[in-house]
């Protein structure tokens, strides 16, 4: 599954974030020298399962230049004895919302939300600005405003990059927080915006969730979200048969001109993912059959809350789980109430337990032993010191360490097309690395030492 | 009927605390027979003394010497009255996700979506429920299609599905439709807004669908000689529509009055396509023949004068009049309170219009199965249909009448005296009534 999604992504929307752009961006921000970095003396976990007991990390320009037990150390650059450490590869928040506007926000103003609602997407045409005078710019509605980048829209506050750090977080996916077509999918670094690119990919995805339109549109209601939703699948089918034919020179063939339709192609045509956000077991079943009909691809489900609910749905549709590790309560599970009224024993809903809560948390274990390819995210929460935390109770929930560091690194890396920049520890990739005192990266009161960014030490 | 479900939903409430956990009842497969029990099978009589079989899900064997065959579970029915279980033709219980995608008048694509662990599900159960019609509201002119769902009271909400039933879409004429009760301005009130401008709505959608079939009918015979033809825009709101004139998609009509009732036949029989099935209806007693010649059906409430305007003109005599001039009747809930004690508002077919009791019963069983195409499964007590059952402690319509036990597909997914154990354990249990 990893390696067809990493070849049907184009590679152009790659964005190598090279050492050079330290120097050139933000110019009227004040410079931050970066070193070239050799860590040494200690262990090094360059993938889940590779692992070097004792060795040398070097960082030159922001990049991996040498991993291994016995490698040179070039000159010049600053040496970290990190004897008693271990260096995992940075982690990767598979979706987070941090940093990104709501698909919700107030429009500008009354008379553009006005516009915004015309067009099948939101887009309006714009209105005439006075009599006789020019149209105003067309509004997108932000609930689908479906060629939004997330990545180019990433603006987190320094404290908020701090706190994704301080967990040892160096790569977010960037998923918005509601909408019906919010935009695409992206992938950013966690480093400071003073003097650094953020964005590393742009058009990871396609978002899907089942919002609503704002002021009385259709659709109003989950229900007439799902139609739209399908809907907007056969308006980009149709747009991409019809630009095919018009490139073939096919008589009377001439693609509309909807933005909206236009930037559902790729994601309707399996050229690029449909991310749906789904947590319960009822949407991802919705998703299952949104999926079915509209004939997606691998699409990504993000949420997946109750995922082990819904396992035969997610490997039905060849489904990777973005799984939210902000767990429901356990009394609000599906089907909780079977336990109250009718198949249970005492009359009465059971007491919740450990194990309730242990089913909650071991989702990521239970759909990763179903075959279900799993990557972990905080959407819906905050990333960071608190994700890693919810990653040490996926573990003792039965998620295996070296799976919970996969779904935290080369799964969440393959997904987002950046399998190139990060999610290992190998020569070429960018230098995004977290360092614990130990040999642990998810136990319980183990500090994290050192967190760099692009070869950055934080 | 919203506000009616508002209001008794704190009675609802209440009984749900009170109804609880019923122990062994697991899905999976299972083999019951009720033994020596009055059995009525709406379609072959009433069997005194009487036993019935299901076995792997569907009735095996019905009548006063069938054999039960060995250690397989037997309730025993003495003194028990056992009927088809009952289907409710009208339903708003267990949805999510809304109920009006009120945005729009005609949004035939939408589509309800079940809400599987729903406690309605079970207390319809407790009224012996084991088959419902979820329908959309009634604020859009042609509001989506329907589900036709078995009360299968711990299964996911796929499953939960009746296979094989229609597809159903729901149209509404009348006060709803037009916002009768919007306190917006005028001018802020979405179209149509009078009866006349219902009647506009349905024909000119009715007109687009025409245009849309006969699109694709042209592109499916120029694909023949020109593969290079593009295929056309698939529009689901239309594809609907055009489904309805096919009649693959049965229309389900929200309807009060007589006026309004004869529109929409004229306007079905102009556009080539049939009204199934009429809703609430409390007209219908005056063009029953009209209704009858189309070839519609009834779903009806058993009363309901005057519970608002247009339903002035309601009486209990509807049922029973709209049956005696040829028209399938059902009666039904459209209410998650009414939906336990629907064999009682049968009964008011016996007791105004003089219906005999099993015609009356054919309300609430066979009569709303042919409504919502199960009838080959479901409806009566026969050999070969579903071990869908509900057990009386007397006569359905008996005032003492308590379901004792309901069965769908063979499973007890209602069991009264354990609900009554468990209910007093609940009561004396700290917390038992969360």
């Amino acid at each position: 599954m990893v390696c067809r999604l990493v070849r049907a992504l184009p590679l152009g929307f790659f964005v190598a974030t090279a050492a050079a752009t330290a120097q050139t961006n933000n110019p009227a921000g004040p410079p931050v020298a970066r070193s070239n970095y050799a860590l040494t003396n200690v262990r090094i976990v360059a993938a889940p399962g590779r692992v070097i007991e004792r060795g040398t990390v070097v960082f030159v320009d922001g990049r991996i230049a040498a991993v291994g037990a016995n490698v040179p150390i070039p000159a010049g650059v600053v040496r970290m004895d990190l004897a008693g450490h271990t260096v995992f590869p940075g982690l990767i928040d598979a979706a987070t919302s941090v940093g990104l506007p709501d698909p919700t926000r107030p429009l500008p103003t009354a008379g553009e939300a006005t516009a915004a609602g015309r067009g099948a997407g939101g887009r309006g045409a714009g209105q005439p600005l006075g009599r006789g005078g020019p149209m105003a710019p067309p509004v997108a509605l932000p609930e689908v405003e479906a060629d939004a980048e997330a990545a180019d829209m990433f603006q987190p506050s320094e404290a908020e990059l701090r706190a994704m750090r301080a967990g040892g977080v160096t790569t977010v996916g960037l998923v918005f927080n509601g909408g019906i077509f919010p935009g695409r999918i992206g992938a950013a670094l966690t480093g400071t915006q003073a003097n650094s690119r953020l964005s590393l990919r742009t058009g990871a995805g396609q978002q899907v969730a089942f919002g609503t339109k704002r002021g009385g549109q259709y659709p109003g209601t989950g229900i007439g979200s799902v139609a739209f939703i399908r809907q907007s699948f056969l308006d980009a089918q149709y747009q991409a048969r019809v630009e095919k034919a018009f490139k073939a020179g096919t008589p009377g063939a001439r693609p509309s001109n909807d933005p909206f339709s236009r930037a559902l192609v790729p994601a309707a045509t399996n050229a690029m993912p449909s991310w749906f956000v789904a947590s319960n077991e009822r949407q991802i079943f919705r998703v299952a059959d949104i999926a079915t009909e509209m004939e997606l691809k691998n699409p990504v489900v993000v949420g997946s809350q109750e995922g082990w609910r819904a396992i035969p749905a997610l490997k039905r549709m060849g489904a990777t789980a973005v799984v939210s590790l902000m767990w429901p309560s356990p009394e609000n599970v599906t089907g909780r109430v079977f336990l109250a009224i009718g198949l249970g024993k005492s009359g009465v809903a059971p007491p919740l337990t450990a194990a309730d809560t242990n089913e909650v948390r071991g989702n990521a274990a239970a759909l990763v032993k179903a075959g279900v390819p799993v990557a972990l995210a905080s959407y819906g929460g905050a990333s960071g010191a608190d994700f890693r935390d919810r990653i040490r109770m996926a573990i003792a929930a039965g998620l295996s360490p070296d799976d919970a560091l996969k779904a935290a690194t080369v799964t969440p890396a393959a997904l987002l097309g950046i399998t190139a920049a990060v999610g290992t520890i190998e020569v070429g990739k960018l230098a995004n690395v977290v360092v614990v005192n130990g040999n642990d990266l998810f136990a319980a009161g183990t500090p994290i030492k050192h967190v760099f960014v692009e070869g950055r030490l934080y | 009927m919203r506000l009616i479900i508002r209001h008794t939903r704190i009675a609802a409430v209440t009984l749900a605390a009170g109804v609880l956990a019923m122990p062994g009842a697991r899905l999976g497969a299972q083999d019951v027979a009720i033994r020596n029990a009055t059995i009525i099978t709406i379609a072959n009589g009433d069997i005194s003394n009487g036993n019935i079989v299901v076995r792997g899900g569907k009735i095996t064997a019905v009548g006063a010497n069938a054999a039960i065959p060995a250690g397989i579970r037997v309730i025993d029915g003495t003194g028990k009255f056992v009927m088809p279980g009952i289907i409710d033709a009208h339903s708003h219980a267990a949805l999510e996700g809304g109920i009006n995608e009120g945005s729009e008048s005609v949004t035939p694509e939408v589509r309800v979506q079940v809400k599987n662990d729903d406690a309605v599900i079970y207390r319809a159960l407790a009224g012996g429920v084991t088959a419902a019609l979820q329908l959309h509201g009634s604020a859009n002119t042609i509001g989506g299609q329907g589900n036709v769902v078995k009360m299968r009271w711990g299964a996911t909400a796929d499953d939960m599905l009746f296979k094989g039933a229609f597809r159903i879409v729901k149209f509404a004429l009348g006060e709803n439709v037009t916002r009768a009760s919007s306190t917006a301005p005028a001018d802020e009130r979405r179209f149509p807004m009078t009866r006349m401008g219902v009647e506009f709505t349905v024909q000119y959608w009715f007109n687009k669908a025409k245009e849309y079939q006969k699109e694709w009918d042209d592109y499916r015979a120029a694909v023949k000689a020109n593969p290079n033809a593009i295929m056309p825009r698939r529009d689901l709101r239309l594809e609907a529509l055009s489904d309805i004139v096919k009649g693959d998609l049965k229309v389900h009509s929200h309807s009060y009055r007589a006026d309004e009732i004869l529109m929409l036949i004229r306007v079905a029989e102009e556009n080539g396509f049939k009204v199934h099935t009429f809703q609430h209806v409390l007209e219908g007693y005056k063009v029953a023949d009209e209704m009858a010649r189309h070839g519609a059906m009834a779903s009806t409430f058993a009363e309901n004068w005057a519970y608002k305007v247009e339903a002035w003109d309601a009486i209990p005599f509807n049922m029973a009049l709209m049956a005696q001039r040829g028209v399938v009747v059902s009666v039904n809930s459209d209410s998650d309170e009414r939906i336990r004690r629907l064999y009682a508002e049968a009964g008011i077919g016996v007791r105004y219009g003089n219906m005999t009791v099993n015609e009356a019963l054919k309300m609430i069983t066979l009569n709303p199965a042919r409504q919502l195409g199960v009838d080959k499964m479901v409806g009566t007590l026969e050999v070969g249909k579903d071990g869908d059952i509900a057990v009386f402690s007397a006569h359905p319509f008996s005032p003492n009448a308590m379901v004792e036990y309901t069965l769908v597909d063979g499973k007890v997914l209602f069991d009264r005296s354990e609900a009554s154990t468990l209910r007093k354990q609940a009561a004396t249990t700290p917390g038992g009534n969360q």
